[in-house]
């Protein structure tokens, strides 16, 4: 358990490619923290850093405030488990969990007491003398948490771990992961490209792209308040219907490309002439009049989810893409035309041309 | 294949069986020739069935030595083969094992140039460089010891570089894993790689072994000390005795001999070796 402060941390490979720049992230012991990308995003790079598996360019990189740039993996006491689950093929189940544990000198006794302990928590005490082969994969995975759980490290790092299982078992890891973030208080750094992992996990998400932080947030910030485009468009799904339109001359309205105008009813935070972009999460939309704002959608085709309706399609008279989720079950046609609208405070903004958020007085 | 037809099951096993007979019959040969008298295998027929001097021929080959092999007996030459097969196996598994560990684990200057160095000298077979390799152990002055029948063929690109193919199919992830478990370099070499390589070791194990007893053309040159001879080249020996007739009951006894110990580990080690060729246990 332990505090982990990230400063100005950077990765340039030799060669010259830049994987990550002038990362700055504090993070508090106990957090549950996830790194979230589209792959090559650099969310890796930072994970292995942390672990030492890869070397600082630049900045520092503190556990409990000491500085462990310098450190070797085995002296940073972390335990990291990795997607493909890395256990040793010729060791039995308790054999991969108490290497670490032999190679650090822990007395036998301590170290049979907490293989115990750990194989209670996850379950896996029937299969302490089998092979890795013989186990499936959500006990591979679990074996390898209890690899990791033995250590009773500092920080725990979690690289993609959920990556190679099917869905339900996936989903059932998850909880059983969050659970034991609970139990053990520990601090976690948790990477995934899966965005429904991050908001179902994180305490704090840190959000990734081209090797730059986008946003560092709870979930709920990402979601209300996306600090750019590309954290609007990255999570939720489906994703942030996000419209480029032309701010009018008394900048009260929004000109969409098409025929849409859009009023406002207050000064948008962006000069007449400039492109800016709007943004309207699919379920803020609603099939009435009621909101402020309104737009129709003429659809395209509708994925039938049972609770609701994702009715996919285009902006009417143009061929910005526009999706919008019903509630139930719902019928449509393609070509048919639904008219929608939505409050003007679920309403985000963003530069046209640096995709940043604009903020500006909705509420 | 799960065809069902009389006819080419009964012409795969005609081919098959006829391979084994074309393979077995020298041995066969061997084997009922060492039985007999010299005066039964200098006559025509040559016999096809076991003669009754199997006990003599087996006893004087092993303790008593024969004049036709400078007098020295069998026994003792199987004995320097072995010694000469398990120090040339050992070693080429030993040296390249762990030559292939540093080239594939470690980042120093030149690796890659060390690696091509190893790998070129496959192109060179043994005859090559014959005469250089006895120049330096004539002036190392290993002439008639055992270190100068097995150092100098020590030293193996091919179990390299079959060594580090299989390393770089060890997953990275394996290597890091043993890095935050806190295995040094020599631990991981010792507690993860060498038992996965298990199988790759008992394959090379077998090939080793019998390309270290077949020598015949470098203990030759090394050895003129009849003590240090090995099997293979006794039989030489005895086959060109000068003007005496070549003593064939006893060429081959002391040839059946030396197909034991090769034998005995193909025996041995088959389920392993077989594992090493096929599997991948990842």
């Amino acid at each position: 358990m332990a505090t982990l402060s990230i400063n100005s941390l950077g990765k340039v490979y030799p060669g010259g490619v830049t994987a990550v720049s002038d990362v700055n992230v504090d993070i508090a012991d106990g957090e549950f923290i996830v790194l979230v990308g589209p792959s090559g995003c650099g969310k890796s790079t930072i994970l292995r850093m942390i672990a030492g598996l890869e070397g600082i360019t630049s900045g520092d990189l503190q556990i409990d405030d000491r500085r462990v740039n310098d450190l070797e993996p085995g002296e940073r006491d972390i335990a990291m488990v990795f997607q493909n689950y890395a256990l040793y093929p010729h060791m039995s189940v308790r054999g991969n969990m108490e290497y670490g544990l032999k190679n650090e000198g822990l007395p036998k006794a301590q170290i049979a007491e907490r293989i115990a302990e750990a194989a209670r928590t996850l379950r896996l005490e029937e299969f302490l003398d089998r092979k890795p082969a013989n186990l499936s994969g959500g006990q591979r995975q679990r074996v390898a948490m209890g690899r990791a759980i033995v250590r009773d490290p500092k920080v725990f790092l979690f690289d993609e771990p959920l990556s190679n299982l099917d869905a339900k078992l996936r989903t059932q890891l998850r909880a059983e992961l969050k659970a034991l973030h609970k139990r053990l208080g520990a601090t976690f750094v948790y990477v995934t490209h899966d965005q429904v992992e991050a908001m179902s996990l994180a305490d704090r998400i840190i959000i990734m792209s081209n090797g730059k932080v986008e946003q560092i947030g709870t979930p709920m910030d990402l979601y209300l308040r996306p600090a750019s485009r590309f954290v609007a468009d990255f999570i939720g799904s489906p994703s942030m219907n996000v419209l480029d339109g032309t701010v009018s001359s008394d900048r009260r309205s929004l000109q969409l490309n098409g025929s849409h105008q859009i009023d406002f009813g207050a000064e948008l935070p962006a000069a007449a002439g400039n492109q800016i972009a709007i943004g309207i999460r699919p379920e803020h939309l609603h099939q009435n009049t009621a909101g402020e704002t309104r737009i129709e959608l003429s659809v395209g085709f509708i994925e039938q989810l049972g609770a609701d309706t994702v009715v996919h399609g285009t902006l009417a008279g143009s061929q910005s893409p526009l999706a919008v989720r019903l509630n139930g079950v719902q019928a449509r046609d393609s070509g048919d035309s639904i008219a929608l609208s939505c409050g003007r405070d679920q309403i985000h903004l963003f530069d046209g041309t640096t995709g940043q958020r604009l903020n500006w007085d909705n509420q | 294949m799960v065809e069902n037809r009389p006819f080419l099951t009964f012409l795969t096993h005609a081919v098959l069986i006829i391979g084994v007979l074309f393979l077995c019959f020298p041995v066969w040969m061997a084997l009922v020739a060492s039985t007999h008298g010299p005066e039964a295998l200098s006559s025509s027929p040559i016999p096809l069935w076991f003669g009754d001097r199997a006990w003599e021929n087996y006893s004087q080959l092993l303790v008593g030595g024969l004049p036709e092999a400078g007098g020295v007996p069998i026994g003792s030459m199987m004995f320097n083969s072995l010694i000469m097969a398990l120090v040339i196996t050992f070693g080429k598994i030993a040296i390249s094992i762990i030559s292939a560990y540093a080239i594939v684990y470690f980042q120093f200057p030149f690796r890659m140039g060390f690696f091509w160095m190893i790998f070129i000298t496959l192109m060179l077979p043994v005859e090559v460089r014959i005469l250089p390799t006895f120049d330096v152990v004539v002036k190392m002055g290993m002439l008639n010891t055992y270190a100068g029948l097995t150092v100098p063929l020590i030293a193996s690109a091919t179990a390299t570089f079959l060594f580090r193919q299989f390393f770089l199919t060890i997953p990275d992830e394996l290597v890091e894993a043993a890095r935050i478990d806190r295995a040094g370099p020599l631990r991981f070499f010792w507690d993860i790689l060498l038992p996965l390589s298990r199988t790759n070791i008992a394959a090379l194990f077998i090939i080793l072994f019998i390309y270290g007893w077949n020598q015949y053309l470098w203990p030759l040159l090394i050895t003129t000390d009849e003590s240090l001879y090995t099997v293979v080249m006794g039989i030489q020996r005895m086959v060109n005795s000068g003007e005496s007739l070549p003593v064939w009951h006893y060429i081959m006894g002391t040839a059946v001999l030396a197909m034991i110990p090769p034998v005995i580990v193909v025996v041995a080690m088959q389920k392993l070796f077989v594992k090493g060729l096929v599997e991948s246990e990842k």
